[in-house]
Order: structure tokens, then sequence, then C-alpha cells
């Protein structure tokens, strides 16, 4: 129960900065609070920012919910014991990874500018997804009861 | 049992301590620490603040034709005069030495976004910047207007634009340009400019919004007719 616990309170911490992000890109946040010379403004105003008029921190608020909502339900007590909001955990906080890869990729290679609370994000979503798979593999090396 | 219940009572104060820090955070970057609001004035009477109007000049004083343009930034017809005919203006007919070009500030009452536009680009302006500033707000204009605050963006498209975004932050948080910006938009409604934007040609208010070749016409045909006089 505790990986579950750690990936809920992780995620809430992914979904604040998301919607942070968010935010700034609806125009409520007048500027970012940025380490560094701007990056983080100039990664949110770039064309890749948006996939299909959507904003890239809209998925992320999103996926974050998603990941607590998942995370809350697999603590009932009906779900000690049950794999499946681990599995889901897992899976999604895996896309979640890749989707993070991406979008370090374009900042890196194509934007030429690094968003700190981007990669917060993406700090976040690989712990959620360590925690998870991590509490998935001790499961299937442990004898079962 | 009891050891669970404890455990799950310390993972609810830690939700909620993230929650609340977050929240508080993300409320303090969005209300907090604001810089003062922006009040347009009355423009009855004397210049306010002893300021003369004084806008953004390209070409020589010495031009024949002076055309004095009063525009608004969150205006979709100074957005397209500006991103389509403008470059040409400043690249074409501003060298040739037969116009001197004005721009000056007329941001409208209805425009929330737009005084601030206007100071940016002042401030763009303080660094000799203020085409290249005025260009990057009109063009990203859709992207801005209906924002609450679009600071951030207005200092991503100065930072992409080349300029000194500290020196631009301090400008626009202390509203320096703004008295001028009242100035010159309260020169307008003393030449009873109602829209944007407006156009005069050496004094005389042009019907319409001319296209480039419009521009050209007018400038070749003032300025002949100049050198025609002189001649005689």
């Amino acid at each position: 129960m505790r990986h579950r616990m750690a990936s809920a309170a992780l995620a809430l911490v992914g979904l604040m900065v998301s919607a942070y992000l968010l935010l700034y890109k609806l125009g409520v946040v007048g500027t970012l609070k940025c380490v560094g010379s701007g990056g983080c403004e100039r990664v949110n105003t770039s064309p890749w920012s948006t996939i299909g008029g959507v904003p890239v921190a809209a998925f992320g608020v999103a996926g974050y919910l998603v990941l607590l909502g998942i995370a809350m339900y697999g603590l009932r007590p009906d779900q000690a014991g049950r794999p499946q909001a681990t599995r889901w955990l897992a899976a999604l906080s895996a896309l979640g990874v890749l989707f993070s890869l991406y979008l370090l990729a374009l900042e890196l290679f194509v934007i030429h500018a690094v968003c700190v609370w981007c990669s917060v994000s993406g700090v976040t979503i690989l712990a959620v997804f360590l925690v998870s798979a991590g509490a998935l593999a001790g499961a299937r090396r442990a004898p079962a009861p | 049992m009891a050891e669970a219940g404890r455990s799950l009572k310390s993972f609810y104060l830690l939700l909620g301590g993230i929650a609340v820090v977050g929240i508080a955070l993300i409320l303090h970057a969005a209300f907090g620490g604001k810089a003062p609001p922006i009040v347009m004035a009355e423009c009855g009477g004397p210049p306010l603040g002893g300021v003369a109007p004084r806008g953004v000049v390209e070409g020589a004083d010495s031009a024949p034709v002076r055309i004095d343009e009063y525009a608004d930034f969150e205006c979709p017809a100074c957005a397209r005069f500006a991103v389509l005919t403008m470059p040409d203006v400043l690249q074409r007919l501003v060298p040739t030495g037969k116009l001197r070009w004005q721009f000056l500030d007329f941001p409208l009452s209805q425009h929330a976004n737009s005084p601030l536009a206007h100071i940016t680009a002042a401030c763009g302006a303080a660094q000799g910047k203020f085409w290249e500033m005025s260009y990057a707000i009109y063009q990203h204009q859709d992207d801005w207007f209906a924002d609450k605050d679009p600071e951030g963006k207005f200092l991503s498209y100065a930072r992409a634009a080349g300029l000194d975004v500290d020196s631009l932050k301090a400008c626009i948080a202390q509203r320096r340009p703004w008295p001028q910006i009242e100035a010159n938009r309260c020169s307008g409604e003393r030449l009873h400019v109602d829209g944007t934007p407006t156009f005069f040609v050496n004094g005389r208010a042009l019907a319409g919004i001319p296209a480039y070749d419009d521009i050209a016409r007018i400038v070749d045909s003032v300025a002949g007719a100049r050198t025609a006089g002189a001649r005689r």
C-alpha cells in the first residue's frame, strides 16, 4: 500500500506543476518563476507547447488526475493485495515517461531551451513509474502467502 | 490495524500539505506581487503631466511626407496593417527619404490588454527595438488578447526578438512609458480619432486603411507635388 501512497503524493505534486504551467499557458499567471534565463517561457510559448490546439500542460493535468485517481482507488481496503491498480499506475506512468522524454528531446534539440518545471514533471512521472514498477517486481519475487 | 490507520492519517496529512502548499504557490504566482494597475486618465485640459505627445519615428524630419499612425495593439485591423503592410513601408519607402512615419499609441479603453502591450512596445523602444517588439506583439495578437495577464508572453516575444528581458521587465513593472502613451492617446482624442488604425498624411486624416501601394502612391504624389512647387 505504501507504494500507492507514494504514487498518489507524487501524482499530486505533478498535478500542481502541470496546473501551474497550464495557468500560464491560459494567461492567468503572468510570468513563470523559472531558474535560468527564461527557458520555461520560451518552451511554453513555442509551437510545441500545444498539440492540436490543446496545451501540453493540459495533458499533464489530465494524466496526473488519472494517476491520482487510480492511486487513491488502490488505497481502498478492498484493493489491498490486488495488483490491478499498481499495474495501471506502472503502465500509464511508463507512457508518461516516454512522453516526457519526447518533450525533453524537443527542448534540447529543437527549441534549444530547457523548462525546469517540465523537468520537475518528468522526474515526478519517472518516480511514479519506478515506485509502481518496483512494487510489481517485488510482488512477483515475494512468495505467495 | 491501528498502525494502518495511523499510516493512512499521515498520508492524508501529507496529501493535504502538498495541495495547500501547491495551491498557495500558484495563487501567489497568479496574484501576488503585481505591478500597479494601469489607469487611463481623462484627456481634457493640458497635456498630462506636462508630457508632450511624441511617437516612435522612422525617417528624416525633412521628409516631404509625414504620416502619423494612431494604433492599438489589440485591434485586429492594426495587426493586419502592421504585419502585412508596415514591413514594406519601413524597408522600401522610408529609406527613400520621402517619408517620415510616426507611430502614436492609441490604446482603446475596451481592450484590457492593450495598455500593457503599449507599455511593452515602448519599453522595447527604449532599447531601440520598437519595431521588432511591436511586430511580435501584433503577430501573436490571437495568442494573448484574451489572456488575464499576457506579460509572460510579451517577455517571451521580447527574448526571441533579442531584447534585454531583465531591463524590459523593470521598465514594464515601473510602467515607465505610460505618461508618454497617455499623452499620445490624448493627442489622438484631440484630433477626434475614434477608431484604429487612423492615419494622418501631413496633418490631414486619411480615409480607411491604406495598402502598401496606396501609401507609395500618396508618397509619390505628395513628394512630387512638393518638388514641382519648389522648382516653380
